[in-house]
């Protein structure tokens, strides 16, 4: 087990808890989560509904956890989120749905526009820019929703699920553009924290995958990847990684 | 003045204030219903008031007009706010239940989406709730705008007890122009008002509805996409204002949620030391028997209303099938209806006054027509406009397959697939018929008064006799009951309804 990070910590998480009531009842969903996170790319697995997702909501502020800290090193603590859901406004265009988030934060709408473009053709949507959410396919929307959190220039980008609505052809295609991202540089992005219920999906993008526990969700390891990319899912060493999270998700 | 300028002005004011009401009640209906979505205090607080509000006919709202505006503005200006905020009352309700139920329904990632990204209330308010409510808002703008002539002459001579108000306005024209005999002017005045309803309907409500709810009704687009660019830009401009001043202000967030909270605590605690106030000086002995003269009259209102709605059903189901048949008769009975929804109440009495004043049960067969003209185009209007382009394509399919036609495809598809509107249009029509109460059972032609009895010729009663408690009192009992009758045989027969014909999504 790792629980040390990669170069300077981004991101502390101590002693995180959060329940839920439901018709009187109580349910711990997070029980005691603690682990720093560095310029890095972890994926946070675990079974269904398992308390994965809320983490992440609770690192976005979307949520207030009932206990324990989140620490942000850096002084810039800009947070990018890609929803599992492109949730893109129909009333607006590509354009528009990427840049209103900048507007809204303080810039122009020129200026927002003009990052927008940037970011939209960084994704490939750059002669898209005029079309309506519902005139794209699924992989384009989710296109969009990244761009809309990169747009944003976060140190920290957040996603949940990110491929798991869209067909596997259209997924796999998505999976390495934003490997591509992350390994170019191109973008203001340090850490990518990715909530995913796959584990081949898990071995195959991050340095890092923190494997949760059935409810409540606490850390049953953390399995270090230190396979060269691109990642070839048939090799031996990518096979025994993916036995050895099994082994950690069944214990 | 001759009467051509009279009627040119009237007409020209008519239509201004009813933009002005209308434009009012677009906004109140954006602000309250998105907050009432929002925000589960303030639901809780204004859902069983507005349920009330929407019931009270506009009678009820007389009193409050005059003690809210005349009292307190220079005369003129109060007697025309008023009558802005009298037909506001007849435009607003289903307006905020539409915003309130599309943005309730708004998909929740959007919540996160607005707190992920730091949205304000500004930015909030006009790049999510008022886009995601602009079906809704027009859908009801058709039915509202109809509601609103129908009650224009009640806006534009407001009486209680010895105090009468007038605007100039055609409402107030035609009714004038009939009482002191001058026949020319009273149809020339109806003929101009049925003008400017159908030049509304086919120049704007109609491209509205076509373009943004995927309708098919007879207009004219040239004149509307000017008016949507003006609205569009203009409304831009605002939620630009919005995002910059929301900006500035956000330094003394704190203290101005406080001080708008703090407002909001000491106008309910006025309104409500008011009530009871009111209440105090009526006393008991005075208020029993005028809510036992509700009571009784109630029943008889009721026993007409109830036939009124099975008339208007079949009524409209045969239409319905009629222009399912045609598409060019449904394009022209639409248009038909929308004209004669608008048609204002009290107009039907002068223009069937021969009947009416003749023949001993005249004044029952004009009520009748009333009635009908208050609720049937609900139901007209919902099963024709939204309920026929839900008809399923497959079902159709199916039934021309197998050969299903004549009365068992009316009966095994036809009308089950119009119910969920069917029960919609039910709900507003029986609403719609309440409020007609008030200009069907009781009106003033001429020198005679015709008075056939029930909880609308009692409110009449009650505000030539200038008793501002009891038609208050009354008004407020009255429609306590709807909202029980709603809250238990409607909502009941809603679930059925949804329950077995609501679809499979």
């Amino acid at each position: 087990m790792s629980g040390i990070s990669r170069g300077k910590v981004i991101l502390s998480l101590r002693n995180i808890t959060k329940s839920f009531t439901e018709d009187s009842k109580t349910l711990k969903v997070i029980d005691g989560i603690s682990v720093d996170i560095g310029e890095e790319f972890v994926a946070i697995l675990g079974p269904s509904g398992c308390g994965k997702t809320t983490l992440l909501r609770i690192i976005a502020g979307l949520e207030k956890p009932d206990g324990g800290e989140i620490i942000f090193t850096s002084k810039d603590a800009r947070i990018g989120f890609v929803f599992q859901f492109p949730t893109l406004l129909p009333w607006m265009s590509v354009l528009e749905n990427v840049a209103l988030p900048l507007r809204v934060n303080g810039l122009s709408w020129q200026e927002a526009k003009e990052r927008a473009r940037k970011y939209l053709s960084l994704v490939g949507l750059a002669s898209f820019e005029d079309f309506y959410p519902r005139e794209l396919s699924g992989g384009m929307r989710q296109r969009v929703n990244l761009a809309r959190a990169l747009a944003i220039e976060p140190v920290l980008l957040l996603m949940d699920e990110p491929f798991s609505a869209l067909d596997p052809l259209t997924a796999e295609s998505l999976r390495s553009e934003v490997l591509d991202l992350w390994l170019w540089g191109v973008t203001s992005v340090r850490t990518i924290l990715m909530v995913t219920h796959s584990v081949d999906e898990a071995i195959l993008m991050a340095d890092r995958v923190i494997v949760l526990t059935a409810r409540p969700a606490k850390i049953a390891g953390i399995v270090d990847i230190n396979l060269p990319r691109p990642r070839d899912r048939r090799s031996a060493d990518f096979q025994a990684l993916e036995d050895k999270v099994y082994e950690l998700i069944s214990s | 003045m001759p009467l051509y300028t009279m009627l040119l002005a009237a007409a020209t004011a008519s239509l201004f204030r009813m933009l002005a009401a209308y434009v009012l009640s677009v906004l109140t209906a954006l602000l309250i219903g998105s907050a009432m979505a929002k925000n589960k205090t303030v639901e809780s607080i204004l859902l069983p008031i507005l349920d009330i509000l929407q019931s009270i006919p506009i009678l009820g709202f007389f009193p409050a007009a005059l003690i809210l505006f005349v009292t307190y503005f220079p005369e003129r200006i109060g007697v025309e706010l008023a009558s802005i905020f009298l037909i506001w009352t007849s435009l607003v309700w289903n307006m905020i239940f539409g915003v309130y139920s599309s943005v309730k329904s708004l998909d929740p990632s959007y919540n996160d989406l607005v707190k992920a990204y730091n949205f304000g209330h500004a930015a909030r308010f006009f790049f999510i709730y008022a886009p995601v409510s602009r079906r809704s808002l027009i859908a009801n703008s058709l039915v509202s705008w109809a509601g609103g002539w129908f009650f224009l002459t009640s806006a534009e001579v407001v009486s209680l007890g010895s105090s009468e108000y007038r605007v100039t306005g055609l409402g107030s024209f035609i009714i004038e122009q009939f009482n002191s005999g001058n026949l020319l002017g009273f149809y020339l005045g109806v003929a101009l008002l049925l003008l400017i309803i159908t030049l509304t309907y086919f120049l704007i409500w109609n491209p509205a509805a076509s373009k943004n709810l995927g309708l098919n009704l007879p207009s004219f687009t040239a004149v509307y996409d000017k008016i949507h660019d003006i609205v569009a830009a203009t409304w831009g401009e605002l939620g630009e204002l919005s995002l910059v001043v929301e900006k500035r202000l956000k330094k003394f967030e704190k203290i101005l949620g406080f001080l708008i909270r703090l407002s909001i605590l000491v106008a309910l605690v006025i309104f409500a030391l008011n009530i009871i106030a009111g209440l105090g000086s009526i006393g008991l002995p005075n208020f029993l028997p005028k809510m036992l003269a509700v009571l009784y009259e109630i029943p008889i209102t009721l026993s007409r209303i109830v036939f009124i709605l099975l008339l208007s059903l079949s009524l409209s189901l045969l239409v319905a099938f009629i222009s399912y048949r045609s598409v060019l008769l449904g394009g022209a009975l639409s248009i038909i209806g929308e004209i004669l929804a608008s048609i204002p109440a009290i107009i039907w009495w002068p223009l069937l006054a021969a009947i009416a004043l003749r023949y001993s049960y005249g004044a029952y067969i004009v009520s009748l027509i009333v009635f009908l003209q208050g609720s049937f185009w609900y139901l007209y209007f919902n099963i024709i406009v939204y309920g026929l382009s839900s008809i399923r394509k497959d079902l159709e399919e199916l039934s021309s397959v197998y050969k299903i036609r004549g009365v068992p495809f009316i009966r095994y598809v036809f009308v089950p697939s119009l119910l969920p509107s069917i029960a919609n249009g039910a709900l507003s029509a029986w609403g719609g018929a309440w409020n007609a109460s008030v200009v069907a059972e009781y009106v003033v032609v001429g020198d005679h008064s015709i008075d056939i009895g029930g909880i609308g010729a009692l409110l009449n009663r009650l505000a030539i006799q200038g008793d501002a408690e009891g038609l208050v009192v009354s008004a407020l009992l009255l429609s306590s009951v709807i909202v029980l009758i709603n809250k238990t045989l409607w909502s009941r027969f809603f679930k059925y309804i949804e329950g077995k014909y609501g679809g499979e999504d």
